[in-house]
């Protein structure tokens, strides 16, 4: 379990991030949202035990960031994939990892298989040997996180993982980090691709030099706006939004086209209400359903008020 | 401290060193144009320019020549020992550690004699030093001396003073053994520099500071990849120059001059802890800057101490003997040891990745 508490970082007088709290339990996958700037890269790099903590305290399992002895610990823990890969462009994607997996102290013969089975699956097992600055950014990014999880680490660090990949291997990226957390690995992402976020996060946190918001994307959107339903009927008369305004549980009325769109308080209550009440007013109703604020909506919405 | 790390680190950056042709041509090139090259530039006109024969060196010698048939051995009938006669004829007198000044010497027989603006006659001499001695009708072995008149004589010098070869080998020897300590002290200047600020800016760094490699292991490993290959170079040029430079000189004065055992014991002490030091220096100064040519350019600063041992061998000041060599090798090891404690106490993770300026 990763544990932040009022975590806090300054460069001299710039603040990164202050009093940032998150609690993320073993095998979830954990999302850090956040503008340019927000202190997600200095947030995961206090927890790499790269930096240190200028007040608060963070620990993972029991080992606490910033404490001297506990930082090699912690290092033997983690995997990192930073913003940029990082590798060793005039050799080869073998001794890139291999290099790794012997600082990870892996004995040879496990990393010998290890390093075989990564790179048939990336599909660069034939070209091992060539330099990977002759690579792809996308093929780089993949060696990069293959390079972040050779020793199997428990918790698993990614600094913008599908940032330079294609749609295929970004869904490949994605597909693997949930295969990750399936196998009980804890995962913080620092992404700002939201729709990947809402579609691999358990839970997120807006960040925007403090903690904005935490929950699940749902949670999150349902926090911040109404529900909304959209009644798709065959013809809506002109007096119809001004009257079903007046029903108590609708907050607002608008129409588009053949929708009607309703904000209600809560759908599972105050569906059967307003289709009954369309009946009665003799209107066919053709489709209903609930309008879902995306992840993007709560981002922009948040991060705006958040930097009020 | 795992060495195991330090080995894995080292090996990797020997990986990456192997793959710069550009850069592993410069640190083999720079030390045979200097060590080996330059020296022989040095040495082949001497060699050539100087006369093979070895010249006579005895200063003022005018003449020499046979003994006559009828020239027999002085007779004889006191022995004369550790005294010194001035303005005296000395006749028929044996002469043991003498110092004979303006005598006129007749029939004697001198042995381990010094013998100043004299003239001797009808004598016999053994290793006696002369000078400015008109030697007349006499005979002599294992003399040294100057100004000799030698008439009708047969003299024999064996101990003379250094031929010019002789006397100019060991300051060329010394400028050309400082160059072999001056190299492995400056190419590292080349390799060292790069190892930690060149990852930095290829970002290469982070992810290696975030695995449990401690400080120590890292800078070990970042250390040995500058000193191997600095060493190898160096002892390529030395063995390569000092092949050469017998072969040059064999010629001259018959025999291999090099290695002797200043030379041995400075490749073997002085070099590496020089090198050391500057590989330190070198990797000290790459994890507190953010740009290659800052630490380059910091890095020329870095070969004072050996450029000091340079002047001063070169002046005359400091003569490299092999105690010499110990001292220095000595002291630069202390210094080493120094250094990278100092390295590893001000190596910062958070400095090295956070700041650019």
């Amino acid at each position: 379990m990763i544990v932040c508490e009022g975590l806090t970082k300054t460069f001299g007088s710039i603040t990164a991030i202050q009093d940032f709290n998150i609690e993320i339990p073993d095998g979830r996958i954990f999302g850090l949202l956040g503008p340019n700037g927000a202190g997600k890269t200095t947030t995961m790099r206090m927890l790499s035990c790269l930096i240190q903590p200028t007040a608060g305290s963070a620990h993972i399992d029991s080992y606490e960031i910033g404490k001297k002895e506990d930082a090699q610990k912690i290092r033997g823990m983690i995997g990192l994939l930073p913003e940029v890969p990082g590798l060793y462009e005039t050799l080869g994607a073998y001794k890139n990892l291999d290099y790794y997996a012997q600082l990870y102290g892996i004995p040879k013969t496990q990393r010998e298989e290890s390093i075989k089975t990564t790179l048939t699956n990336l599909g660069l097992w034939d070209r091992r040997n060539e330099p990977v600055g002759g690579f792809s950014k996308g093929m780089k990014q993949k060696i990069a996180i293959a390079r972040a999880l050779i020793h199997d680490p428990k918790y698993i660090f990614l600094d913008e993982p599908t940032a330079s990949l294609d749609p295929a291997a970004a869904k490949m990226v994605r597909e693997y980090i949930l295969e990750l957390k399936s196998q009980g690995d804890t995962i913080l992402i620092n992404t700002h691709n939201l729709s990947e976020a809402e579609r691999i996060c358990d839970t997120v946190a807006l960040v925007k030099n403090r903690t904005v918001k935490v929950g699940s994307p749902k949670e999150l959107a349902r926090g911040l706006f109404a529900r909304t339903i959209s009644i798709t009927m065959q013809k809506i008369p002109p007096s119809l939004l001004k009257d079903i305004s007046s029903l108590d549980f609708i907050s607002q009325a608008q129409v588009n086209g053949n929708q009607l769109v309703l904000n209600v308080r809560n759908p599972e209550e105050d569906n059967p209400q307003v289709i009954s009440w369309l009946m009665k007013q003799g209107l066919q109703v053709q489709f209903v359903t609930e309008e879902e604020h995306s992840l993007e909506d709560v981002y922009l919405k948040l991060i705006e008020e958040g930097g009020r | 401290m795992r060495w195991r790390n330090a080995w894995i680190v080292m090996r990797k950056d020997l990986d990456e060193f192997k793959k710069q042709k550009l850069v592993i041509g410069s640190i083999i090139a720079m030390p045979i144009v200097l060590g080996v090259v330059l020296p022989l530039v040095m040495f082949v006109p001497m060699v050539t320019i100087v006369p093979l024969e070895r010249p006579w060196d005895v200063d003022g010698l005018l003449e020499i020549g046979a003994l006559p048939d009828d020239a027999r051995a002085p007779w004889t009938n006191q022995t004369m020992e550790n005294t010194s006669f001035r303005s005296t004829v000395i006749s028929h007198k044996i002469l043991k550690n003498t110092h004979l000044n303006n005598c006129i010497i007749l029939s004697c027989v001198l042995d381990n004699t010094t013998v100043v603006d004299s003239t001797i006659q009808n004598s016999s001499l053994s290793s006696s030093f002369l000078n400015n001695v008109t030697v007349i009708r006499s005979e002599g072995t294992g003399l040294d001396g100057r100004y000799v008149l030698a008439v009708s004589s047969n003299l024999a010098f064996t101990k003379t003073k250094p031929s010019e070869i002789d006397q100019v080998l060991p300051l060329m020897f010394n400028m050309v053994l400082m160059i072999f300590i001056i190299i492995p002290a400056t190419l590292p200047t080349i390799i060292a520099t790069y190892s930690i600020v060149g990852e930095k800016n290829n970002r290469s760094l982070e992810p290696l500071l975030a695995t449990p490699t401690t400080d120590g292991e890292l800078l070990a490993g970042k250390i040995f990849s500058a000193f191997i290959p600095s060493m190898a170079s160096t002892l390529l040029a030395f063995t390569l120059g000092v092949v050469l430079l017998d072969v040059v000189l064999i010629p001259k004065v018959a025999y291999p001059l090099l290695p002797n055992l200043t030379w041995i014991l400075s490749i073997l002490l002085l070099a590496p802890t020089a090198c050391l030091m500057s590989v330190l220096a070198c990797v000290l100064v790459s994890s507190k800057v953010s740009d290659v040519r800052a630490a380059q350019q910091l890095g020329g600063f870095i070969v004072m101490p050996v450029v000091v041992l340079m002047l001063g061998v070169l002046s005359g000041f400091i003569f490299l003997s092999p105690v010499m060599i110990f001292v220095f090798a000595g002291l630069y090891g202390c210094l080493d040891i120094g250094l990278f404690y100092f390295a590893k106490a001000i190596f910062n993770r958070e400095t090295i990745l956070t700041k650019w300026t």
